[in-house]
């Protein structure tokens, strides 16, 4: 396996408060890397700076050997970074297949003279990017919402929708930002097997950080937790799952899920 | 199949068709005077200036309050042409409609230039830097020109040839609609309806949304542009005053009363808002008074404008349209598995 992400010393300050330290991991293709702990712990931090939301005070972010940090969000995207976010963050007013086509933007050749013109040869690249979001929505159980406005949606799918638009980049790493917070079972359940449908299907790379520990420990192949901004601990879930420093971190409110 | 494809496309033209030709009728059966077709044509140009705003304030999200700033570019560049450079009495007649059509671009061109030079620093900019800048834009435009004597400073340009006519301004307006309605349905306007819906998702989505807000920001000021060139050959004589902040916040009236993000929402508010005024003239001074009820009332019970997000069937692009375009019905196309690798 190569290393298609290599993450050195990622250092943020925030003011006094050191939000993460020296957060370092180098990301194998086609893995499935989780980063948990409490709330606050930086995970999130993490995410905003591998998608160039945030800037590290110090470290480097480096894919295809160049050090993306400094960069703006719009080139880590371009870059093969594609993140749904935690707090949910749609294109509201905008239909279900719109959102998807919205990520595509980076890909598409239409130009603009021709746009304003609508020549045949945009009619067709419409309609081919068309049934391409057609094709990934039906994939992912959401072609019978093709139409409605993205904030129609019910909170669950709104959440999947995210992920398929994150998928529409076309990314080499996906990351997932609590997939399942605030979800049912049944969704819960519903997100685990897409998860695993697109690291199937896609061969997809993911980061997930998640706070429900039955959902993170039968899927990641390896697992990093932070605490105040510190990797405590990294290893295979089972691992993890015995280690006191964790089991510590946790014992707040997470120690029965992880036990 | 072929034929009725062919009869939906055209039929929006045949309908402006119809329309100019009930207003020719009704002038020529003395129904319609003169003073009706000229604020039909103010009416126009007032189109075209809230849906040169509207591609900006609500489509993109950005918030311009000096538009009148572009559009006073625009008029004065193409007066220009045709009163002091290629002035009617040093061109034959034959070349009246050329020059003209020449002034239209360079006046769009102009204001397109000036946008795109205030819009590249600006809107790397978060936040409200727009309003200010665009806010101090139209009044240095304003007062700019009014310094400027060989353009009649203070005192305005006299005697630009009244070339436009309602014909052309009927074409026009319908020339704009067609490109902002184009652009807005292709990669272009889904990345400003991004951008305006969460800048950050954009950002994250792979959409440089400086690029785009620029992009956004220089096409709405041709637009502007070539409508102040209109309006200036509407009226025959401009000046710097004409085009001050009130006619901005006229504008922000008409986008946000007719409904921002929707085109419909802009011929309404423009149309609706430029007759107005001066349905209501026999009420003298009260109708400011009626004028600001009725802007208050709409607001209230329809926040989204007085269409309330509607947009007529010619001017928007469904999937359905983009479907039967390709000489398909929408449920016949495949919805297939994706082969592996595939996306
Ligand atoms: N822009 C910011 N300015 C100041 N402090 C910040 C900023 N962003 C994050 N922080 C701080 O950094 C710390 C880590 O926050 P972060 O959101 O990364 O936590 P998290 O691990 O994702 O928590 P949760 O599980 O609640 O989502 C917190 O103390 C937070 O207040
Ligand atoms: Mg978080």
């Amino acid at each position: 396996m190569a290393t298609i992400l290599s993450v050195k010393n990622l250092t943020i300050k925030f003011g006094g408060l050191v939000a993460v330290e020296d957060f370092s991991v180098d990301v194998q293709e086609g893995e499935l890397l989780a980063i948990i702990g409490p709330n606050g712990a930086g995970k999130t931090t993490v995410f905003n700076m591998l998608t160039g939301i945030y800037k590290p005070t110090s470290g480097s972010i480096e894919m295809d050997g160049k050090n993306l940090v400094g960069m703006r969000p719009h080139q880590f995207a371009a870059h093969g970074l594609a993140r749904t976010f935690q707090n949910i963050r749609l294109f509201h007013n905008a239909s279900v297949v719109d959102n998807i086509k919205m990520a595509y933007t980076l890909h598409s050749s239409e130009k603009f003279f021709p746009a304003l013109m609508r020549t045949e040869s945009v009619v067709e690249q419409e309609w081919e990017l068309d049934m391409e979001v057609m094709r990934l929505l039906k994939i992912f159980n959401l072609d019978q919402q093709a139409d409605l406005l993205s904030k129609n949606l019910p909170y669950g799918p709104q959440r999947k929708l995210e992920i398929v638009r994150a998928m529409m980049l076309k990314p080499k790493i996906l990351l997932l930002d609590e997939p399942v917070a605030g979800m049912n079972v049944a969704e819960i359940d519903e997100i685990a097997s897409l998860i695993a449908q697109i690291r199937e299907k896609f061969k997809m790379t993911i980061i997930l950080i998640e706070h429900h520990m039955n959902f993170v420990m039968p899927i990641a192949d390896r697992i990093k937790v932070l605490d105040f901004g510190k990797t405590i601990a990294e290893g295979n879930p089972g691992d993890i799952q015995k280690n006191p420093k964790v089991i510590e971190a946790y014992l707040g409110g997470g120690y029965h899920a992880i036990a | 199949m072929k034929f009725s494809k062919r009869f939906k496309s055209i039929l929006p033209v045949i309908g402006l068709a119809a329309l100019y030709g009930l207003i020719m009728l009704l002038k020529s059966m003395g129904i319609a005077n003169n003073y009706h077709i000229q604020i039909l044509m103010f009416a126009g140009v007032n189109i075209m200036m809230t849906l040169s705003l509207n591609v900006v304030n609500g489509f993109t999200g950005q918030f311009s309050i000096g538009h009148a700033g572009f559009m006073s570019l625009g008029a004065y560049g193409s007066a220009i042409i045709t009163t002091l450079i290629l002035k009617p009495s040093v061109i034959p007649a034959s070349m009246e409609i050329p020059v003209f059509l020449l002034s239209l671009l360079v006046g769009g061109l102009v204001a397109a230039m000036v946008g795109y030079l205030i819009g590249l620093p600006t809107l790397k900019l978060k936040g409200d830097y727009l309003a200010i800048v665009t806010l101090a834009f139209g009044e240095i435009v304003r007062a700019g020109l009014r310094l400027i004597e060989p353009i009649g400073a203070a005192r305005g340009m006299i005697g630009v040839p009244n070339y436009a006519n309602l014909a052309w301004i009927f074409l026009f307006v319908a020339l704009t609609l067609f490109f902002v309605r184009n652009i807005i349905y292709s990669r272009f306007g889904r990345a400003w309806i991004a951008i305006r819906d969460n800048e950050i998702a954009a950002e994250a989505m792979g959409i440089d949304s400086t690029r785009y807000k620029i992009i956004s920001f220089t096409f709405s000021a041709f637009i502007a542009g070539v409508a102040g060139g209109l309006y200036a050959h509407v009226v025959s004589f401009i000046q710097p005053d004409t085009f001050s902040f009130v006619k901005s916040s006229d504008l922000l009236v008409f986008l946000y009363a007719g409904g921002s993000g929707s085109l419909t929402g802009s011929i309404v508010g423009a149309l609706l808002l430029t007759s107005l005024p001066e349905a209501l003239r026999f009420l003298a001074s009260w109708r400011l008074v009626i004028y600001a009820l009725v802007l208050v009332i709409v607001m209230l019970y329809s926040p989204k404008g007085i269409t309330g997000g509607y947009e007529l069937p010619f001017l928007r692009i469904t999937r359905k349209d983009i479907y039967e375009n390709r000489g398909k019905k929408i449920s016949e196309t495949p919805l297939q598995e994706t082969k592996e690798g595939d996306v």
